[in-house]
């Protein structure tokens, strides 16, 4: 980070100390202090960490889908009627329109205090120092109801700039509505292979005519290829954030997602690329239209709510065989604040509410993760819908391995760069294995340039 | 103002004082035109000039890296990629654009019955053409199950998903260019009306007839304006962005088939925290459109007409 000339830093020094001791308020010297927050954690630190009591304004920023939007509203609610001279602007939006969005208001200087950050940004955001180390604002952001591994996901070179949110893993999602329909049983997942999921999905495709699939083809994202690489006893990267995954295992990942296409048990390639642009609500899961579809465990009542079908979780094919277990635990999501926000305090205090409320627990249940924060957990508990349920029942049943690296620096664009290649792939423009080689390469020199 | 000031001025004589006045007024009011060219096009330009020789990742500062940037060009292949599908776009929808316009510019300018609704109907599309709005309707017309396929299955015909398929996305954008002929509809409506009637009737009364008339009389009277339609529709369309945006969901896909140059700027510039390379991809396109406007002033010697 860039530091003001020595002098300078002295001239606003003194400033600053004249317009505190006129303003002989807390809140005034907390005005002062924003204008240059990076700066002056000098003689004012006391001051610093009170909360003002003039009206503070926060925006807090987050992606999701319609329900996480409401649900998301309405614990703002509940924090406003707590603490009434704080108010908090949600900004939402879309995965896709998310990081653009967040990107650009960073670089304007007008990030939004509080930001819900994912695994793959973390990294890119923390290094480049733009979120603030939540070890400042330990006095109003209490931490102790977190496990200790919980906590260690949200760490960047030392700092905590990020507190985990929920845990999910990366699961099957079948219909069990259609499944019956069409007559078919609910496969075993304790054995079920990828070639079972290939069998079960084309007889299912074959059943309906064409008028459901019986796989939702997936490639865009970074779960999908990380569980993939895991059963193959490989990693995405290794521990110095290098792209160590073998070409070899790569290309397999591709050669079965288009078998899947080719074979009419998944949507043709447009199709697919169509749903893959567009948000849960019109997936093949969401409109009845696929049976099986890989997602994250917790985005069930999400789903369930768009579908009105009865979804089940299934363990991910191939586990029985697998080299290493490609299960894992992700945390879900990060709250973070952002490094230049006018108000940590209370920025801190929100996201305390957020992280340690049951009130909050309560409006929020599973839709970002199951509660990271043990007591949430368990006070939630009694609350749980059944696909809630469901979903905190499947984080205990299935059997992980070791977390992975945290995406590496520069490496946020992996799923820009797997999804260009999963398209072509399946448009048939580009043979597996040369996507695999041209995939490395291009995310490698990524994260070098990064 | 005193009556003999006035008077003063009046002869033009002894104005010093008055026409300083003026200026002063006149540099008032300018003010504000002058602050919005030097605070948002002057100084972002001169920024993005410097930023073109440095490493810069939106968020730490700026580190000099001299003409990295420019030599990473040569070798990236998603920027040629992105060139190509911008000549192409450019190449195709501009041509296409231009002869849908002055088709209904010359039906229009027969004088028919509520012209003044026509224009205005015609010409809406293109006030809307850019928006986000239209790039999200014509997702939705040419989705998979979109308005285009309802209508082709109508007549038995299995259509497909025409913006997620690789062959075909980059099509429907140029279509919606199409779509926006109206800007320049509307000039060579004004153009045509300023072409002397009297010449067709000479042409007439020799006995030429009306296609005669139009390549000998219309064309090259009409020969500026094409001109400078062109000139405008071909710096217009290197730079759209939105359309592209929109409908490929940001990413230029499927499979880049719809990566405009500028959306790859883009990309670098805000999604790869790479701004000081898109800097310098927007001095690349800056030089590209210079260079095409001065092909076109050249080659405008050869078959633009002046008659004066």
């Amino acid at each position: 980070m860039r530091h003001p000339h020595p002098r300078r830093l002295a001239t606003r020094a003194v400033l600053l100390g004249v317009a505190a001791s006129l303003a002989l308020t807390a809140c005034g010297s907390d005005d002062a202090g924003s204008d240059n927050n990076n700066d002056n954690d000098n003689d004012n630190a006391s001051a610093e960490t009170e909360l003002s009591d003039d009206p503070v304004t926060l925006r807090f920023t987050w992606w999701g889908s319609d329900e996480r939007h409401q649900r998301t509203q309405d614990v703002i609610d509940l924090f406003e009627a707590e603490y009434p001279h704080i108010t908090v602007r949600g900004e939402f939006k879309d995965w896709n329109g998310y990081w653009d969005s967040l990107a650009t208001t960073v670089a304007a200087n007008d990030a939004p205090d509080i930001i819900q950050m994912d695994e793959l940004y973390l990294a890119s955001y923390a290094e480049r120092g733009a979120l603030l180390d939540l070890g400042t604002v330990d006095g109003h952001l209490d931490t102790s109801g977190f496990d200790e591994n919980a906590l260690a996901t949200g760490v960047v070179e030392g700092g905590q700039y990020a507190l985990p949110v929920g845990l999910s893993a990366y699961s099957f999602v079948v219909n069990v509505d259609l499944l019956e329909e069409y007559g078919f049983d609910l496969p075993d997942d304790d054995t079920w292979s990828w070639d079972d999921l290939k069998e079960i999905g084309g007889e299912i495709s074959e059943a309906s005519g064409g008028a459901v699939t019986g796989v939702q083809s997936w490639g865009f994202d970074a779960g999908g290829v990380n569980i993939w690489a895991r059963q193959a006893g490989a990693s995405v990267y290794d521990d110095d954030g290098n792209v160590v995954i073998p070409p070899e295992v790569l290309a397999d990942y591709w050669t079965y997602l288009s078998d899947l296409a080719e074979e009419g048990i998944a949507p043709d390639a447009s199709t697919t690329i169509e749903r893959s642009t567009a948000g849960l609500d019109q997936s093949g899961t969401a409109t009845n239209n696929s049976v099986f579809a890989t997602w994250w465990n917790t985005q069930l009542s999400s789903l369930t709510a768009a579908s009105g079908s009865e979804l089940q979780l299934l363990k991910l094919p191939g586990e029985a065989d697998a080299t290493a277990p490609g299960a894992y635990y992700k945390p879900s999501m990060y709250w973070s604040i952002s490094a230049r926000t006018d108000h940590p305090n209370e920025a801190a205090l929100f996201v305390d509410f957020l992280a340690n409320s049951e009130e909050a627990g309560g409006v929020l249940l599973t839709d970002r993760g199951v509660p990271a924060n043990e007591n949430v957990r368990s006070a939630i508990a009694g609350e749980l819908t059944d696909t809630d349920t469901a979903a905190l029942q499947y984080i205990d049943e299935i059997t992980v391995g070791e977390t992975p690296r945290v995406t590496p620096n520069g490496g946020s664009g992996i799923e820009a760069i797997l999804g260009r290649y999963t398209e072509q792939v399946l448009f048939g423009q580009i043979t597996p294995e040369d996507a695999a080689e041209s995939f490395i390469q291009e995310l490698q020199s990524e994260i070098d340039a990064a | 103002m005193s009556a003999l000031g006035e008077l003063q001025r009046l002869r033009g004589g002894g104005g010093a004082a008055a026409r300083k006045r003026d200026n002063k007024a006149a540099a008032v009011f300018l003010l504000p035109w002058f602050v919005g060219l030097f605070v948002i096009t002057v100084g972002p330009i001169a920024a993005s000039f410097a930023l073109g020789f440095t490493d810069y990742n939106l968020i730490q500062a700026p580190s000099f890296s001299g003409l990295d940037n420019f030599t990473r060009m040569l070798s990236d292949s998603r920027l040629h990629a992105s060139l190509g599908v911008t000549f192409r776009y450019v190449g195709i929808s501009v041509p296409l654009q231009l002869a849908c316009a002055l088709a209904l510019a010359l039906l229009l300018d027969r004088g028919l019955r509520g012209l003044a609704f026509y224009r205005s109907m015609f010409y809406l599309p293109s006030l809307l053409g850019s928006s986000v709005a239209i790039a999200v309707l014509w997702r939705q017309i040419f989705g998979a199950d979109g308005l285009i396929n309802q209508v082709l299955s109508m007549v038995g015909i299995e259509g497909r998903g025409w913006i997620s398929d690789p062959s075909t996305a980059l099509s429907t954008l140029i279509v919606l260019n199409v779509w926006t002929f109206g800007a320049p509809m509307v000039i060579f409506l004004a153009g045509l009306r300023q072409i002397p009637r009297m010449y067709y009737e000479a042409a007439a009364t020799d006995g030429a007839g009306r296609w005669t008339q139009f390549w000998r009389i219309t064309l090259p009277l009409l020969s500026p304006i094409i001109f400078f339609n062109l000139v405008l529709q071909v710096i217009h369309a290197f730079q759209s962005f939105t359309q592209a945006f929109v409908v490929s969901g940001g990413s230029g896909g499927p499979s880049d088939s719809t990566l405009f140059y500028t959306l790859y700027l883009y990309q670098r510039g805000f999604n790869n925290f790479d701004m000081g390379y898109a800097s310098a991809l927007a001095w690349l396109l800056l030089v590209i459109i210079a260079g095409f406007t001065v092909l076109n002033f050249w080659a405008a010697k050869y078959w633009v007409f002046y008659d004066d």
